[in-house]
């Protein structure tokens, strides 16, 4: 199949990268390999349910945190804090997520903004806890991962690892309820789905798979800040998505690609990456509507020429 | 028992009566037929009936189990599906992938995270797809459908969910006379071969007399008249209501 010789090429050059490039490029490379994880967890949301979140940073924020709290001060190890990083931010995302799914269109947009300001804030405010705005300093992976190209490997196969099962989550019954819901909710209703649980559920998963993402952060960068859980932060799986492309599972990973690499570029010579990154999002939207893998993925257009993003989702008379 | 009895059902939108005072019953394997000039209130029954809206008091029990103002899925989950009038379909998935998808609820899979859903529910989906004679468009999405074609899938989904009893709102509206026929010879064999109990509804009294055993005339939102077709045939007040709107 064409695809999975591309997908074993592109494994094979992920496994090589580190050999070839220098360390400048290494760190991109895991920035990358974060970014398309959190990138491709929006989309759960996004491409498969039909909802445009503005508060998935919350998600990463929390995992960030989590991870990076039990590191600083707990010897737990790395793999057990990323689980709890994923737990946690599950947590945050069945709180929120609770209400969030009953809105649908702008007004989801909107509550999922306002809850990922609402942690932004928490985790802004409370110094005694998160540090408040300065952050926290000196999050240290094990010592196997100091080296930055082994912190390279381990991201990878967390992240390939994270990819498969959320891919097999969108190839199952449930992730093809997810597209039903986003097709058409009020049908799914009356064929007997819960829509407003199934959405409960998928905003969970995507929530904890953020999570992870946010894990993997503090130990690559030994700190982090509350700036990655505003809304600004939101704001890049949502670009990446769109770049490369929301109908194709692996959109948001082409995208994390461009994305990253357009800023580790232009951010070397010039500061204007927002007017950059906003050129590239109005070419996008107006020249490849389906992204750079809605090219690619010709059986799609059908879905292309629908409008994606919320649709009258709402209904009444369910109970979670 | 009763498959269904409704008492006393009411719901107005602002003031207008849209179901006034209507009680009803069916009994198991019945096929029997809603009929009504336009706006006599059979969708808003139907939407009543299946949880799309809430009335505004009255009863309805399905097997003797009160379902009053429950929510659609939990109606359907009891074994009551419904086809709608102005079709409501996948419009960017296959035919194949609509009717899969009922097929896959009804069968308590959906909450199925790691199996691919590809080789799921096979023999089933092509048996409706054979069924409603939209096998030859399994691949086609099904927004890119005819108009006749959407309705039949919109009934093949409605069987998808494996119902007892079934709804059907004006099963073929937009059909040509021949897709008329083939849908309703479908429905008449569904209740005779299948023992599915069947309400439908329809504007054009012609249609129904070959297929209902039992009528309802529906007019403002109430109940004027009920019977086999020939009682119904032959009462006054129908014949006044219809007069000069159809037939
Ligand atoms: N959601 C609604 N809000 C306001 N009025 C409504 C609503 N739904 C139905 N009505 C009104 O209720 C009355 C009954 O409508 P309904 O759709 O049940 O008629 P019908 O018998 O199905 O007609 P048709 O043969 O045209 O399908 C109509 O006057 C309609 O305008
Ligand atoms: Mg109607």
């Amino acid at each position: 199949m064409k695809r999975s010789f591309w997908l074993v090429l592109v494994f094979i050059v992920a496994l090589a990268l580190p050999s070839v490039i220098g360390e400048f490029w290494v760190h991109v490379a895991i920035e990358i390999l974060i970014l398309g994880l959190f990138a491709v967890s929006f989309n759960m949301l996004f491409g498969y349910m039909g909802q445009l979140s503005f508060g998935h940073a919350a998600y990463f924020g929390v995992g960030a945190y989590a991870t990076g709290l039990l590191l600083l001060k707990t010897p737990l190890p790395l793999p057990v804090c990323f689980f709890i990083s994923m737990a946690a931010a599950g947590l945050a995302a069945l709180v929120f997520g609770y209400f969030c799914v009953r809105l649908t269109g702008i007004y989801f947009a909107i509550l999922t903004m306002a809850f990922g300001q609402l942690i932004y804030y928490i985790i802004f405010q409370w110094y005694a806890f998160t540090g408040g705005d300065n952050g926290l300093q000196g999050i240290v992976p094990p010592g196997w991962l100091l080296n930055v190209r082994h912190y390279y490997y381990f991201t990878l196969f967390i992240v390939i690892g994270a990819l498969v099962v959320m891919w097999l989550i969108s190839a199952s019954p449930f992730g093809h309820t997810m597209r039903a819901i986003r097709d058409n909710a009020e049908r799914t209703r009356f064929i007997g789905i819960n829509v407003r649980r199934y959405m409960l559920i998928n905003f969970v998963i995507a929530g904890m798979f953020a999570g992870l993402a946010g894990g993997l952060l503090g130990p690559f960068n030994r700190s982090i800040a509350p700036d990655l859980c505003n809304w600004q932060q939101s704001g890049i799986p949502v670009f990446m998505t769109v770049i490369g492309g929301p109908l194709a599972f692996f959109g948001p990973m082409v995208g994390a690609v461009i994305y990253t690499l357009l800023f580790a570029l232009i951010t070397g010579f010039t500061e204007y990456w927002p007017l950059t990154i906003g050129l590239v999002i109005i070419l996008v939207v107006l020249y490849l509507p389906g992204g750079v893998l809605g090219l690619v993925q010709k059986k799609w257009i059908p879905l292309h020429s629908k409008k994606l993003t919320p649709g009258p989702n709402g209904g009444a008379g369910e109970e979670i | 028992m009763k498959i269904l009895k409704v008492e006393h059902l009411k719901k107005s939108f602002g003031g207008l009566q849209a179901t006034n005072d209507v009680s009803f019953e069916m009994q198991p394997g019945e096929l029997a037929a809603i009929i009504g000039p336009n706006g006599a209130g059979k969708s808003t029954f139907f939407n009543l009936l299946t949880g799309y809206y809430k009335a505004d008091s009255g009863r309805i029990f399905f097997k003797g189990q009160e379902i009053t103002n429950w929510a659609p899925h939990e109606i359907v989950r009891l074994g009551i599906s419904r086809a709608f009038q102005v079709s409501n379909i996948y419009p960017a998935m296959t035919t194949y992938e609509n009717i899969r998808q009922a097929i896959l609820t009804k069968q308590k899979r959906t909450l199925n995270l790691f199996s691919p859903a590809a080789g799921m529910a096979k023999k089933e989906t092509r048996e409706l797809l054979d069924i409603s004679g939209l096998s030859s468009f399994a691949d086609t999405i099904a927004g890119q459908l005819s108009q006749g074609d959407k309705k039949r899938l919109e009934l093949a989904i409605a069987l998808g969910c494996r119902p007892e009893l079934l709804f059907l709102d004006e099963p073929t509206a937009g059909m040509s006379a021949e897709e008329t026929t083939q849908t309703m010879e479908l429905v008449k064999r569904l209740n005779r071969e299948l023992g599915l109990t069947i309400l439908f509804t329809e504007h054009d009294m012609s249609v129904v007399f070959g297929y209902a055993q039992q009528l309802t005339v529906l007019h403002l939102g109430a109940i004027i008249a009920q019977g086999d077709p020939g009682e119904v045939r032959q009462n006054a007040t129908v014949q006044k209501v219809y007069l000069g709107e159809e037939a």
